[in-house]
């Protein structure tokens, strides 16, 4: 029997589960291999009692989303976390540093903690629930997706790269932006994109999160002797890479 | 080997007589750097080019290089071909055509690899003469010339190419396209001289003459600790390396997971995964021995079995390494028993 | 022309499997399994001519590959056998196979014990855990060739009773008097009548001649040091000290890099070497 799958959202723009319909060439082979039950972005219907695979988009940002996801992981066999917000916080975790009463004033006015109720700091879904399968970038990659999505189906374990970018970068012959004076972060963020942002000519994003391989240290001192402003370049970390222990400042 | 001389203005003849039978593959501009890429005009070429982002090895042995199409059904291989059309590799510094004989060793001895022997085997090589760059230590190993690895080597004498023909089709190329001449004392004497003035624009010296030996005596030296701190573990340098070969296997399904290929992607020694075994042991599990491993692997481990070291100088990890770990660097500190 | 020279030959490619069918499957332990392959075109299984110590890569299409010892004899044609713990892609997949079900092969690769060497000595063979896989082929090779040795002695060590591998053989080796087996624990059970502590303890309980004796020691990492230790303090020559190494061989042929141990690489240079050559082995013990 194919498994039922279910794809849902949570704090997002939803980017991911366009990427999705993106595939298009290979998507009505994907939906032959699976029971797609519920795809909040494209059904009208309820989601079922029952399913075997949840994949999950965007960030943790209600005491709600929180309670569903608990529901999600008794449910579901097998949990799948794309794109940025899910599998590190991505942008919306950026929200979460400092006084969020503040921000809900800010953004609702005097009444804002009382509207905003039940909100929580923006978190990845690994810190609510155990995750078996993770596709990071922003938005995710729909090749790695499917490659993803085939060793969940294999049963196989979850794979994520650990080195920084940099390598395949060089495969690329991109020309450092490093070298021509531009912050890129490919140093810290692992790869699996083929850097893509790079190779169409924009410095990496830092999106996919931080390589485990990635000597954050040294880094730091590197661009800091190549004479490239620090504090410029933890900002732009900031952006995906918030909650990223070795940025957490 | 014979000689000939070719009038510099002949070139353009050459490369499209080249074009009729073959792909022409040689260095352009890339921005302010250069790459190996298709000729399509001989006006293209850069043959003035310092060095490419990317050495040869990405014709022979690819980033990326499916090498069998599978039925998952029943385990078997539907495909296992490789296609090599034939082609010219035009204008090879003689550092990238001693990497392309290290290479050689490893992938067309013993277990000859299929893959590698039939691009080989389709490309001719027409070598150039290079001046060093800053970069550039290529005469600490005497592959700063290099002596049989191509068809046809250029050696620029200004007004005209002093020609060494190495191979059978080499000079029959040569033949058909190109109007040369033989050899006189005085092209003799100006590729002398061309030659001898090219050794003293080298910089320093590195003096590697023991470097075997201290890599095994000071196996412990807190040189790579301290390079281990610096390394970004971004395997930048292996990528660009010519002689770096080391790669992993993917195999990736088709969507409807019925069939598959398997495809082979360049590695680096410098990633904390590749040298993991299953059961978790990891047997080089920090950055000190991974850096450490890169050099002893390519200026002993190698040597040791083919008795060359796998490094030609060609300067290129030097320029993409942004922690800035170079092999001359390297090589003294070991020396020295630390950094200046 | 053996199988081993078959992927040598021009125009063949070492890259690609044989496709095997697996024949018998035999739970082990909880996590290892005992699968016995026939590789189906009748000729190479033929020429399938191999050394104990020497390894096959594993080749699941749409998985990969991984390296494993052969456990069976070189004595025993026509089949062989692998003794695999599900701790990977790869070695999950096989668990997952059914008898019947067809995998793919590439083999046999690299060195092996010296077994002609070895002929006309004692031998002492030493295993650790999931050590016993290699060593198992050549003690069974041994046995083949029982009249060609002199004493054979067997140490074999577990974390606990239920982790000991082909118990069902060992335990009716235990009262022969040609094989001197002894099997111990970490960990004993109410189950367990043998030895418990580490398998190095076991030396005291031995006698060897330390002229006549080859030593053959395979196992986790950290052992082989204090087997060695053990060995050496029992005169033992460092060049008839023989182990077997585990790396990452991911293509088998000396070229992936991955296997690399100080100035080797263990899949075509081992992975068994003698103690001089390790000694010689930049992180190899």
């Amino acid at each position: 029997m194919a498994p039922r799958v279910v794809v849902m959202g949570l704090a997002s723009d939803f980017g991911c589960q366009v990427q999705m319909t993106n595939i298009e060439d290979d998507l009505l082979d994907v939906l032959g291999l699976i029971d797609l039950s519920y795809w909040q972005l494209a059904s009208s219907g309820h989601m079922p009692a029952e399913y075997d695979v949840a994949i999950i988009e965007g960030a943790v940002t209600t005491t709600e989303h929180v309670e569903l996801l608990k529901r999600v992981r008794a449910t579901a066999g097998v949990v799948m976390v794309i794109g940025a917000c899910a599998v590190t916080g991505g942008i919306p975790a950026m929200a979460g540093q400092g006084d969020l009463e503040e921000r809900y004033g800010c953004v609702y006015g005097a009444d804002g903690a009382e509207v905003a109720c039940g909100r929580v700091s923006p978190a990845p879904v690994k810190s609510v629930i155990d995750v078996d399968y993770e596709v990071p970038g922003c938005p995710m990659d729909t090749t790695e997706f499917l490659r993803v999505l085939s060793r969940a189906l294999q049963g196989l374990a979850n794979r994520v790269p650990e080195e920084p970018m940099c390598a395949i970068c060089k495969t690329k012959e991109n020309i450092c932006f490093l070298d021509k004076g531009e912050i890129c972060l490919g140093l810290f963020t692992r790869t699996g994109c083929g850097a893509r942002c790079v190779t169409l000519g924009r410095p990496c994003t830092g999106c996919r999160g931080l390589a485990k391989d990635a000597n954050v240290e040294s880094a730091m001192k590197i661009l800091a002797a190549k004479g490239f402003d620090v504090d410029e370049v933890a900002e732009r970390l900031a952006v995906f890479n918030t909650l990223e222990e070795a940025f957490c400042r | 080997m014979f000689f000939r001389v070719m009038e510099s203005s002949r070139l353009p003849d050459l490369v499209r007589g080249f074009a009729q039978d073959h792909e022409v593959i040689g260095p352009v501009a890339k921005d302010d750097r250069f790459v190996f890429a298709t000729i399509d005009d001989p006006a293209e070429l850069r043959l003035d080019y310092d060095t490419t982002l990317l050495p040869p090895k990405k014709l022979f042995f690819p980033a990326e290089d499916q090498l069998m199409r599978f039925r998952v059904a029943d385990n078997e291989v539907l495909d296992d071909e490789v296609f090599a059309a034939p082609r010219v590799l035009f204008g090879v510094h003689p550092c990238d055509i001693n990497a392309l004989l290290l290479m050689d060793n490893i992938f067309l001895k013993d277990y000859v690899d299929p893959y590698y022997k039939a691009r080989r085997d389709a490309t001719l090589i027409v070598g150039i003469s290079c001046v060093p760059s800053e970069e550039c230590f290529c005469n600490a190993w005497g592959t700063d010339e290099a002596h049989w690895g191509f068809d046809i080597f250029l050696t620029d004498l200004g007004d005209r190419y002093f020609i060494s023909v190495r191979s059978v089709k080499g000079a029959e190329l040569l033949d058909d396209f190109v109007e040369t001449r033989e050899i006189t004392d005085a092209d003799t004497a100006d590729f002398q001289r061309v030659t001898a003035e090219r050794k003293e624009m080298f910089a320093e010296d590195l003096d590697t003459s023991q470097l075997p030996l201290l890599l095994d005596a000071k196996f412990d030296s807190p040189v790579w600790d301290a390079l281990g701190e610096r390394c970004l573990s971004c395997g930048a340098c292996s990528m660009v390396c010519p002689t770096c070969y080391c790669f992993d296997v993917r195999d990736d399904l088709a969507p409807d997971q019925k069939t598959g290929t398997r495809s082979r992607l360049w590695d680096s020694c410098q990633f904390s995964e590749f040298s993991a075994v299953a059961h978790g042991q990891n047997f080089r599990d920090s950055r000190a021995s991974r850096v450490k491993y890169r050099y002893y692997h390519k200026q002993w481990g190698y040597l040791s079995k083919f008795e060359r070291v796998l490094c030609v100088g060609c300067g290129r990890c030097a320029r993409a390494c942004a922690a800035n770990i170079t092999p001359r660097e390297v090589v003294s500190a070991l020396a020295k028993g630390g950094f200046e | 022309m053996t199988v081993a020279n078959m992927f040598k030959e021009p125009g063949a490619n070492p890259y690609r499997p044989w496709p095997a069918r697996i024949t018998s499957i035999i739970d082990l332990t909880e996590h290892e399994k005992l699968f016995e392959l026939r590789i189906i075109d009748e000729k190479v299984r033929e020429g399938f001519q191999f050394d104990s110590g020497q390894f096959v890569e594993l080749s699941i299409f749409g998985v990969g590959e991984a390296p494993v010892s052969i456990s069976s004899a070189p004595s025993k044609q026509g089949f062989i056998e692998l003794c695999v713990r599900n701790a990977g892609d790869v070695t999950g997949a096989l668990h997952a196979k059914k008898c019947g079900d067809v995998v793919g092969l590439r083999g046999p690769l690299g060195r092996g014990f010296p077994f002609a060497e070895m002929k006309g000595h004692d031998v002492l063979l030493v295993a650790g855990g999931l050590g016993i896989a290699p060593l198992k082929s050549l003690i069974n090779h041994i046995h083949d060739d029982r009249h060609d040795f002199g004493t054979v002695t067997i140490l074999y060590g577990a974390r606990n009773p239920s982790e000991i591998l082909f118990r069902y053989q060992f335990d009716m080796w235990k009262h022969r008097d040609d094989f001197n087996l002894i099997l111990t624990v970490d960990e004993a059970d109410e189950s367990w009548s043998d030895e418990v502590g580490r398998v190095t303890a076991l030396f005291d309980k031995i006698d060897i001649d330390p002229d006549n004796t080859y030593g053959a020691i395979c196992g986790p990492p950290v052992m082989y040091r204090y087997v060695i230790d053990e060995m050496r303090k029992k005169d033992m020559d460092v060049d008839k000290i023989y182990m077997s190494f585990e790396r990452r061989m991911k293509c088998g042929i000396g070229k992936c890099g991955h296997c690399g141990v100080g100035h080797q690489y263990a899949c075509i240079d081992g992975p068994v070497f003698n103690y001089w050559e390790a000694m010689n082995l930049q992180e190899a013990i």
